[in-house]
């Protein structure tokens, strides 16, 4: 077995090189330049309009608002309708959709047959009884991660979403829709970094996660993630995405967590903690570090990978490389945008939506915006995209082929090529991986995650 | 007669739909034209003329070539709607006897513009823009159906045995962007059973030029480079029908 054999998707790096070389050469030189060209509209073109998805966005407290605010950004969302039990956050949130209906009950919004598709980003406990009736509505649905707080809850909203076949169900998971996130997967399975040693990821803010209201019963609901009841803490409503990032990019879920956690600074008779620590491990000795505070900002969030050759690292929608001095020469690196740390030289890694895969002899030609977007905006363009190809799929195979034949439909449905985003199976996965990760923070223990936890029946 | 009303019936509510839904004014004139037409030419035994549907499992597949950097490109399209009506004489079984001649046969075949996308050679997905552009080019939004309305079927060959084809010509009228033209082709049919039920499977190819149907090469900028398309595209097309059961009688009052 050579250093370089640790591609579980049967990518080598002879043959990232040898089918990538163009594309990925003219992708990490100029990405700019090249992307300019995609959305040049020559010859008297112009870009077409692209179909609205009229959308409800249930739950506008932080995170949902980020999410109102994001479509604002999006061609194809139209913000038909914003639900929130409170008020106030009802208020925040219109500003950034200013035609929306507001209704404190998100049945209203299932009930409405002009809107197709909604948006769940309530507290997690609420997400199961949500979810599932707006599957039972027929909408498609984006849920927030984690699905759940309870493996329960989550395995019930991942089954039901993958009995509607009719419909799109994606989980919140951003990273999984994010271009460069895509581009680079097949970058490091091949070995590109030498052969994998480990992988880290942190995630640092100084906030309090509390916030004052000045009814005590709606107080105790703001506060939802400071109890550990109903909520899974750091590593469930934060570290979930960079966990399960790890994961993909390595193949495999963790074999095993072993967690720590206190309450080192927000003293304020809070009982999920505000720093944590995680060590998972995976397959082949590789193991994860993982640490998340609310008492200290320093650096932010970033994703690091550690291999022999090079360590990489993902911030937002942005990617560096740092080069082993004894590693190979790619000699694109030469060429390309670099950005200083303090000691190290980080070799920009660029790509755009279209060069997925790094095999394909040319590069596919261009889809929409350079990269200069968060995950999210990614997840819910893809999202809304699905949506939209759900949609006209099977409006056209109704007109074929009449409307009585659901089976059919589904079938045609299982066959649209549909924009990347993590699905239910994810969407589940992640919450297995994360309620063991918050029970072995909880008891301060080393948990072994069997595979079966991860089969969903 | 009364299956023959009904089947005239049907072809009209089709065309008034198409009419409605934007295919254009040469495309109605002319499928209005041939509706006259298969009502004079409709033999006077009309109501033995059996009805097939569209099913699932039909694919149209457009080739074109364009220039060095992009030396050919295919568009496929899952999803084939539309009628079948054949006379008597019609082979519906496998290895049925037939005479080569005409046959009596006509149909009313569509395909959603928008359900078309470009493809790499392995059948994968190429370009979001491509299809945008295509859609552009096609008059997506103002017509947003290709179709096909047969006018003449001849058998050229009959089925050398249980199972194969029957070669036939078809001549017909296809409709893009709005324009209109007359088309011959060679077709294959082949009797077929769908879970149990008669079925046909119609397979063919012809090659058109876009400018004859007033559509401008594709001419675009993409991530490694400019492509422009060929006129001439070929057009291979599976179109599967199976045959329309009749409606249960009504409940006596």
């Amino acid at each position: 077995m050579s250093e370089h054999d640790n591609d579980p998707l049967g990518f080598n790096r002879r043959d990232f090189l040898r089918g990538g070389s163009l594309a990925t050469v003219m992708t990490m030189l100029g990405g700019v330049e090249l992307l300019a060209q995609t959305n040049a509209a020559p010859g008297g073109e112009t870009a077409s309009q692209k179909p609205k998805v009229k959308v409800g966005v249930i739950g506008l407290w932080t995170r949902g608002r980020e999410i109102v605010n994001t479509l604002a950004l999006l061609e194809q969302a139209d913000v038909a309708a914003i639900c929130d039990t409170y008020p106030a956050a009802l208020k925040r949130a219109a500003s950034a959709a200013p035609n929306a209906t507001q209704t404190e009950d998100y049945k209203t919004i299932l009930a409405n047959k002009d809107i197709p598709a909604v948006i769940i980003a309530t507290p997690t406990a609420t997400h199961k009884e949500i979810a599932l009736a707006a599957l039972k509505a027929g909408k498609d649905v984006y849920c927030e991660a984690p699905l759940a707080n309870t493996i329960e809850d989550a395995r019930v909203i991942a089954l039901a979403a993958k009995a509607s076949k009719l419909h799109v169900f994606q989980a919140g998971l951003q990273m999984r829709a994010d271009p460069l996130r895509i581009f680079l997967l097949p970058f490091v399975r091949s070995g590109q970094l030498g052969k994998m040693a480990e992988a880290r990821a942190q995630w640092h803010k100084k906030t309090s996660w509390r916030s004052s209201s000045p009814n005590p019963e709606r107080e105790k609901a703001l506060n939802w993630r400071l109890d550990k009841a109903i909520s899974l803490g750091l590593v469930g409503e934060v570290g979930i995405h960079a966990i399960d990032q790890a994961g993909w990019y390595l193949g495999s879920p963790p074999t095993a967590i072993t967690g720590f956690g206190s309450i080192t600074f927000w003293n304020d008779g809070r009982e999920v903690p505000d720093t944590v620590q995680l060590v998972l491990e995976f397959p082949n000795g590789i193991r994860m570090l993982y640490d998340a505070t609310l008492a200290n900002s320093f650096d932010g969030d970033y994703e690091m990978l550690y291999g022999s050759d090079a360590a990489m690292m993902m911030r937002e929608s942005k990617a560096w490389m740092f080069k082993e001095v004894d590693s190979p020469a790619f000699g694109w690196e030469v060429y390309a945008s670099k950005t200083q740390f303090y000691k190290e030289t980080g070799i920009a890694l660029v790509a755009d939506a279209s060069k997925a895969k790094p095999a394909t002899p040319q590069p596919t030609p261009g889809q929409d915006t350079p990269l200069a977007n968060t995950p999210l905006y990614y997840a819910l363009q893809n999202f809304l995209a699905n949506s939209v190809a759900f949609k006209t799929t099977t409006d056209d195979y109704k007109a074929s082929y009449g409307a009585d034949d659901l089976d059919g439909l589904a079938d045609q449905l299982s066959k649209v090529a549909r924009k990347p985003a993590a699905d239910y199976l994810e969407g589940f996965q992640s919450v297995v991986t994360a309620v063991k990760a918050n029970e072995a923070i909880a008891s301060g223990k080393r948990i072994e995650l069997k595979p079966e936890w991860y089969e969903l029946k | 007669m009364k299956r023959y009303t009904l089947f005239a019936g049907t072809l009209t509510v089709f065309l008034v739909g198409a009419a409605v839904t934007g295919c254009g004014q040469s495309s109605s004139t002319t499928a209005t034209t041939t509706a006259t037409n298969v009502a004079a030419t409709a033999p006077a035994s009309a109501g033995e003329m059996k009805m097939f549907i569209a099913k699932p499992g039909s694919k149209m597949r457009i080739e074109g070539t364009a220039n060095i950097i992009h030396p050919t490109w295919q568009i496929e399209g899952p999803m084939i709607g539309g009628w079948m009506a054949v006379g008597p004489g019609f082979p519906t079984e496998p290895g049925q006897a037939a005479t080569p001649g005409k046959l009596e046969a006509t149909n009313s075949v569509f395909i959603s513009v928008h359900s078309l996308k470009s493809v790499k050679e392995d059948g994968t997905p190429y370009s979001d823009r491509m299809d945008e552009v295509m859609c552009e080019h096609l008059k997506e939004a103002q017509y947003h159906q290709v179709y096909y309305h047969l006018s003449q079927l001849t058998l050229k060959e009959a089925a050398k045995s249980n199972g194969a084809p029957y070669v036939c010509e078809a001549k017909g009228d296809l409709v893009i962007a709005g324009v209109t033209n007359s088309i011959t082709m060679p077709v294959n049919i082949t009797p077929i059973l769908i879970k149990g039920d008669k079925g046909l499977e119609i397979k063919g190819n012809t090659e058109v030029k876009m400018t004859d149907y007033k559509v401008a090469p594709v001419d675009i900028n993409l991530v490694l480079g400019h492509i422009k398309t060929g006129d001439a595209v070929k057009l291979i097309f599976t179109w599967i029908v199976g045959e329309k059961k009749p409606a249960p009688p009504a409940a006596a009052p």
